[in-house]
């Protein structure tokens, strides 16, 4: 039982490792097939996993509707949207002629759950996102001081890089453009670079430790 | 205009004015939109998952065209729902551990070649032919990314902020120097990346407010307007009670 | 308080103001200041112009609707070029929240240009899976979307004629707001398939894809708002983009005041303090 538990898993994950791993550099069409088969599969199992993180959301606001926490009547909204856009989602569109199934437009015509997306969810996330350019201008104001030699440096590339990415910033101070564009196809390219290849060793390196078993913290559920 | 239109319209732009009340003060509306964005999210995303996985990708294709290999990927799946049963939990573990054997069996050949191989030989390339090309056809055009002395730039670049973040040997002596200078290009990218993002939040912002304007057009029964004055009296009404009435007594 | 440490210290909600007025202004009254074209923007754009008519163009629109005023300009743009250059155009999503908003736009672009769906264009939608359904993509498309968006077997799609694989795709750009997009797209298709591949980003993300342009990983990059700008006014229509322009000016300009500002008092009150001899700041 113990081995099922736990060494099972780990079984599972160096086979399934190595075997893909080795795929990549075996031309034959049976390891072709072999690969178009089991993406398909990873595909479905991680729509799977998509809805998991659901339901701990549904679980955190029902117990607040039930011990009536304060606030718990936006909980009521939480829930609200989440039933009436599944149920719009699923409904029968009478001036389609047809069953919704998830489609936000039939022949041209707007579904109730196409409106819930264009006329809510479009609006309601844009706008969450969009707030935060008064934060980093509030933010920008209180905190960006240049403190020391490095930090100088730092405000003058802003300031340079964001003066050149506007047409009034390139009619006030032509040279910004093409300083801007040097700063960033060579500073910043190489800067990135360094860092996409540090990243990558340590993805790379983390990958094999998982592949060894050497990394079990995304085994999680269920005791010992 | 037809009716759907206009009420999503002025739903859209209340949706929108309720958001930004946040800006004044944390208050009932903003919270409500907050929920509701939270709750249509999730909703469709369920919407589509069951649409895509179980429907088109599952169900179709086992009934329709007979593929019945899928019931293993739906097995699978199945399994990482046995978390929510303490007393058969382990069995999730099996589903996990195929995604994340195959994830990265699948990504360490894919990153190694993509991000290691191919940057380095392009940071090394340019001075390979440069090793042998030889002095006449140094090219020093700073406005050309690809010029001999840009390419030296992004070397210099490249290994000295590889330096600066190599811990595991103390920066001293000529490894100071290195890490150093892998400082002061760091300063510059990451300038240019808070530039970036200041330009990619004013942007998202002039979206919205575009979209609101075009609201407050008669077409639309001028929504921006009426909903505008409506939230600040909303504001006002409920800062009063507030102010009148505190939370907690006293 | 002197009066550098009130200013430094101003309600935030003033600043909130002057980004608020800086950005209705000029949507207001704009004035159209010139767009200059970057190389890398161009590198799309001329890639799109060789190709020749009937090549396959695929678009992946990998944002939701938080990034749709920066990304949905660029696939407008990149739809009304591939459509008048009579390309055989194939839209789809990595992200699931982006799938109505990706329909929405190639439809709109499609009816535009008078283009039929299944024999000028096709949308396949959503499929989980990011760098699986890439792969899955590249050994069979077929595998990965048995159907299109509205339930049509792709098979049996004029548009998909002699496509197997993204082998045959001529050009692929992905939009991308995040990692799932342009770097997955590379990692796990161009890597091992081998098609063309061009970038199109939000202005979060651009600077780390520098590097993958300057190794002709990607061969061309179009930037945020401004990017879509540029591409607007090559394709010479303009659009959202270029309207968002001045008021993009504009904010920038306070922003670089803002912080010019700062440290201008930051420093009047350092130097006040060294003078009377008080602890630094």
């Amino acid at each position: 039982m113990i081995f099922l538990r736990r060494q099972l898993p780990l079984l599972i994950t160096f086979v399934a490792g190595v075997v893909f791993a080795a795929q990549y550099y075996v031309p034959h069409p049976t390891s072709e097939l072999m690969l178009t088969e089991v993406t398909k599969w990873l595909q479905i199992i991680s729509g799977f996993a998509l809805v998991l993180g659901v339901t701990s959301l549904f679980h955190i606001h029902a117990v607040k509707i039930r011990r009536k926490e304060p606030g718990w009547a936006y909980s009521l909204i939480l829930y609200g949207g989440i039933l009436g856009t599944i149920a719009a989602g699923f409904s029968y569109s009478f001036t389609a002629g047809q069953w919704v199934n998830g489609k936000e437009t039939i022949n041209g015509i707007v579904t109730a759950f196409g409106w819930i997306y264009s006329d809510m969810m479009v609006p309601l996330q844009g706008t969450m996102f969009a707030i935060l350019a008064f934060f980093i201008a509030s933010a920008a104001y209180r905190s960006f001081r240049a403190r020391s030699r490095e930090a100088a440096l730092l405000l003058i590339a802003a300031i340079i890089v964001m003066m050149g990415r506007v047409p009034l910033g390139e009619m006030l101070l032509p040279v910004s453009g093409d300083v801007t564009q040097w700063i960033l196809n060579v500073l910043n390219a190489a800067v990135r670079r360094a860092i996409l290849i540090g990243i990558s060793l340590g993805a790379v390196a983390l990958s094999l430790k998982i592949i060894f078993g050497m990394e079990r913290a995304y085994l999680g559920g269920g005791k010992e | 205009m037809p009716f759907e239109t206009l009420l999503g319209a002025w739903v859209a732009t209340g949706l929108t004015l309720f958001i930004f009340t946040f800006l004044y003060q944390d208050n009932p509306l903003f919270k409500l939109a907050e929920h509701l964005y939270v709750g249509v999210s999730v909703g469709y995303t369920i919407v589509k998952v069951y649409d895509t996985v179980i429907v088109r990708l599952l169900y179709e294709p086992m009934v329709n065209q007979g593929d019945w290999s899928l019931l293993v990927p739906l097995g699978i799946g199945m399994l990482m729902l046995a978390r929510y049963f303490p007393k058969i939990a382990w069995l999730s573990r099996i589903a996990f551990a195929f995604i994340v054997g195959v994830g990265s069996g699948l990504a360490i050949p894919r990153i190694i070649s993509s991000y290691i191989l191919k940057q380095v030989e392009d940071t090394v390339r340019p001075l390979a032919s440069l090793a042998s090309g030889g002095g006449p056809t140094f090219t020093y055009n700073l406005l050309d990314p690809a010029s001999n002395l840009n390419a030296l730039v992004l070397l210099i670049g490249v290994v000295s902020v590889l330096f600066y973040f190599f811990f595991s040997i103390e920066h001293t002596g000529p490894v100071r120097v290195a890490a150093r200078t892998g400082i002061l290009f760091l300063m510059i990218a990451f300038g240019a990346a808070f530039g970036y993002t200041v330009m990619a939040r004013m942007s998202l912002l002039i979206g919205r407010f575009t979209d609101l304007i075009e609201f407050a057009d008669p077409r639309y029964g001028r929504a921006t307007l009426w909903l505008l004055l409506a939230t600040v009296a909303t504001l006002i009404a409920s800062g009063a009670r507030r102010r009148d009435h505190p939370p907690g007594g006293g | 308080m002197t009066f550098a440490e009130r200013m430094l210290h101003i309600d935030r909600r003033i600043i909130f103001l002057v980004i608020g007025v800086c950005t209705l202004l000029p949507l207001l009254y704009p004035v159209g200041l010139a767009i200059k074209v970057s190389p890398e923007v161009r590198g799309v754009h001329d890639y799109i112009e060789s190709l020749p008519e009937g090549s396959v163009f695929l678009l992946s629109m990998d944002f939701d609707p938080a990034s749709k005023p920066e990304l949905q300009p660029q696939a407008v743009a990149l739809l009304r070029h591939a459509f008048k250059k009579n390309l055989r155009v194939i839209g789809m999503t990595l992200w699931v929240t982006g799938t109505g908003l990706a329909d929405l736009v190639v439809s709109q672009a499609a009816q535009e240009m008078g283009k039929v769906n299944g024999k000028d264009y096709v949308f396949l939608g959503w499929s989980p899976g990011v760098g699986s359904l890439i792969i899955t993509m590249g050994q069979d498309l077929y595998k990965a979307f048995p159907s299109d968006y509205n339930n049509q077997p792709t098979r049996e799609l004029a548009v998909l004629k002699g496509i197997q694989t993204l082998r045959d795709v001529n050009y692929v750009v992905s939009l991308a707001a995040g990692t799932a997009g342009i770097e997955s797209w590379y990692v796990y298709g161009k890597d091992k398939y081998k098609f063309e591949l061009g970038g199109g980003c939000t202005g979060v993300i651009a600077p780390g894809l520098y590097p993958l342009l300057r190794s002709g990983q990607i061969n061309g990059l179009i930037g945020g708002l401004r990017g879509a700008a540029e591409y607007e006014t090559l394709i010479g229509q303009k659009g959202r983009a270029v309207a968002g322009m001045d008021a993009q000016s504009a904010t920038h300009v306070a922003i670089i005041m803002l912080v010019i500002l700062c440290n201008v008092f930051y420093l009047l009150i350092r130097t006040s303090r060294g003078q009377s001899g008080q602890p630094r700041g």
